[in-house]
């Protein structure tokens, strides 16, 4: 079998911060999260409002598929 | 004495195998005889020339709310029907608590595009419970039922407004664990989730808000009931439904389930992408996962008016906003102020190869009638304006009512979707029946399954058409003593003229609670329809008091 894209699910409280630094720990920071969100984009893009709050909330739901590594080129 | 003979028919029994010269005798709801029957019957039908054939069954439809109204979920029947299952993408009424009720109308409103009023005026709520439920819509079914069980109902009824703020905590699995058991128990086939769908203010329905944890305990009771999941996954992204295809893969090896996903479409643009999908479903089975993608046989059409809002605007936020949060006055208004139509015109130039093609298919005032048939693209040439604003003018002079077609948006390639039909490893379904109602048809998909890819295209046989919607969909749902006409099965039976069945065209009626209004289409070539031993259906006049249908999980 052909090798999937590399994803993950996300635990509850992760964010794109955390999954940063456990996915792409030998990656800067700041990049990472970079990468994650442009590799992401239907999560990025997601609008989740807090219910407690009224504010923008974390995007990224537990049930989410997160790929951490880019798209296979065509 | 027999109840039923069907006499003189050319039995296609579901197998696959090819078809055979025989009457079909039926006692108290099931097939006793097949072959040369002698024995005399209280009814006997002349299916002389025509096919029989186990009756079809629609295993991806949203009937839930109209069963509450009509039991025999019409115009399913009529289309040679027998069984359905409602309940999927994670939404069924049931168990749902009376506080929940309104939010629940949200979601199938947002979702399934069931008018609100529908609810208000068609729906005695009096269930909470899924087996109350059952004894509900038990009173009045002339159709089979084979009902999921909404996983986003599941954290509702547990977890309240925290369904929709995080996954539950191990007391709250419980509880939904022995929720989903007794649901089980009480006739779900089965547990539906949802990884895209929205509420109607637009956030995450509660099934998203669930972890892997939730989920896999969850497939523990569907494993102690031998029950199947169905999900309606991120269809419009290959890697995501590949993801999505080894996440079930591992569901069902883990916990020896059966799994489905739906839909699955194939366009000339996304062909490569579904080809790899199908090999990963194909190397997963290799593994000995069962994963099930659903595919459709219907091209996407969808129509739609300014009125209520539409899919096919989805990713122009101030024009989704607009129809979702407003009242049609209040659309109205803002489309008069040429401010605000400057500024959603122009987030919606970057459409306008699609507003060119797009057809006006219906309007009240006779002035406008001339351009009833014709592109937008045509009525601007004759108006000196652009399609855009044609549109808005046509909708604005027509008080928001008129409508525009959308055709062949996709999954319209006859070669390629025939590839995917064909394959050993689809289900073939995804009708969506009883939703979508303002925006397109969801019923014929089994006639056009024979008009067009067994008589048309030729990509299969007669026999193997009938085989992929009736005995492979009951034994991957688990329809025990369905899907053949062999002795001892239930007497849920289609007669239908192979040389003609199909659909009619697609056709806009006010018919729904409410006086709401929906798109149907009627059946061509199904002659009679059998259901538990009745007569549910025939094509000279029309449906019978017949009132066999039962709930089948």
């Amino acid at each position: 079998m052909e090798s999937a894209r590399k994803s993950i699910f996300p635990s509850a409280k992760d964010s794109w911060e955390s999954i940063a630094i456990r996915e792409l720990a030998a990656t800067d920071k700041e990049q990472a999260i970079s990468h994650l969100q442009s590799w992401n984009l239907h999560v990025f893009a997601r609008r989740v409002i807090d219910g407690e709050t009224g504010e923008m909330g974390n995007p990224i739901l537990p049930s989410d598929v997160i790929f951490v590594e880019p798209p296979v080129k065509a | 004495m027999l109840d039923l003979v069907i006499r003189n028919g050319r039995v296609v029994d579901g197998t696959g195998l090819p078809l055979f010269a025989a009457d079909v005798g039926i006692r108290d709801g099931k097939i006793v005889a097949v072959g040369k029957i002698s024995e005399v019957a209280k009814e006997e039908y002349d299916a002389k020339d025509q096919i029989v054939a186990p009756g079809f069954i629609d295993p991806h439809t949203h009937f839930d709310a109209q069963l509450l109204w009509d039991g025999a979920a019409k115009p399913a029947i009529e289309h040679g029907i027998t069984t359905i299952v409602p309940g999927n993408c994670s939404l069924s009424l049931a168990p749902l608590k009376a506080e929940h009720r309104m939010k629940l109308v949200g979601m199938f409103n947002q979702i399934e595009e069931m008018p609100h009023k529908a609810f208000e005026e068609g729906v005695e709520w009096n269930w909470e419970t899924f087996d109350e439920f059952v004894s509900r819509i038990e009173k009045d079914l002339t159709i089979n039922v084979a009902p999921l069980v909404g996983h986003s109902v599941l954290r509702l009824w547990v977890m309240g407004d925290a369904s929709m703020q995080g996954p539950a905590n191990e007391t709250q699995i419980e509880a939904m664990k022995d929720l989903l058991d007794q649901c089980l128990s009480a006739g779900a086939i089965g547990l539906s989730t949802s990884f895209v769908d929205m509420d109607e203010r637009l956030q995450p329905v509660p099934s998203r808000y669930s972890d892997t944890h939730e989920l896999a305990a969850l497939c523990d009771v569907l494993a102690g009931h031998n029950k199947i999941l169905q999900v309606v996954h991120e269809f419009y992204d290959t890697d995501l439904t590949l993801a999505r295809v080894d996440q079930l893969a591992e569901i069902s090896l883990k916990h020896g389930i059966t799994t489905t996903l739906s839909p699955l479409f194939v366009n000339e643009d996304n062909a490569e992408g579904a080809k790899q999908i199908m090999q990963r479903v194909v190397d997963q089975t290799a593994r000995g996962a069962r994963v099930w993608p659903q595919v459709q046989t219907r091209p996407i059409d969808i129509s739609f008016t300014f009125s209520v809002p539409s899919l096919l605007f989805i990713r122009l936020p101030s024009w989704y906003a607009l129809m979702r949060f407003n009242t049609p006055d209040q659309i109205m208004l803002t489309l008069q102020n040429s401010e605000a139509r400057a500024k959603l015109v122009a987030e919606a130039q970057g459409m306008m190869s699609l507003w060119k093609r797009l057809v006006l298919r219906q309007v009240q005032t006779d002035a406008n009638q001339v351009y009833v048939g014709k592109t937008l693209a045509e009525i601007a040439e004759l108006r000196d304006t652009d399609p855009l604003n044609v549109m808005i003018d046509l909708s604005l002079e027509e008080s928001l009512d008129a409508h525009f077609l959308s055709s062949d948006m996709g999954h319209n390639d006859d070669e390629l979707v025939a590839s995917f039909l064909t394959h050993p490893n689809v289900m073939i379904g995804a009708s969506d029946g009883g939703a979508h109602i303002l925006s397109f048809s969801t019923y014929g998909d089994t006639g056009y399954l024979f008009s067009r890819f067994v008589r048309q295209c030729k990509a299969m046989g007669l026999e193997q058409a009938v085989k992929k919607i009736t005995s492979d969909t009951a034994s991957l749902w688990g329809l025990d003593n369905r899907g053949f006409v062999k002795t001892g099965y239930a007497a849920d039976i289609t007669i239908f003229d192979d040389k003609s069945i199909g659909r009619g065209p697609e056709y806009y009626v006010q018919d729904v609670p409410g006086d709401g209004y929906r798109y149907v289409r009627d059946a061509i070539g199904v002659d009679a329809v059998i259901i538990g031993g009745a007569l549910a259906y025939n094509s000279d006049s029309g449906y019978t008091d017949a009132r066999k249908g039962r709930v089948i999980g």
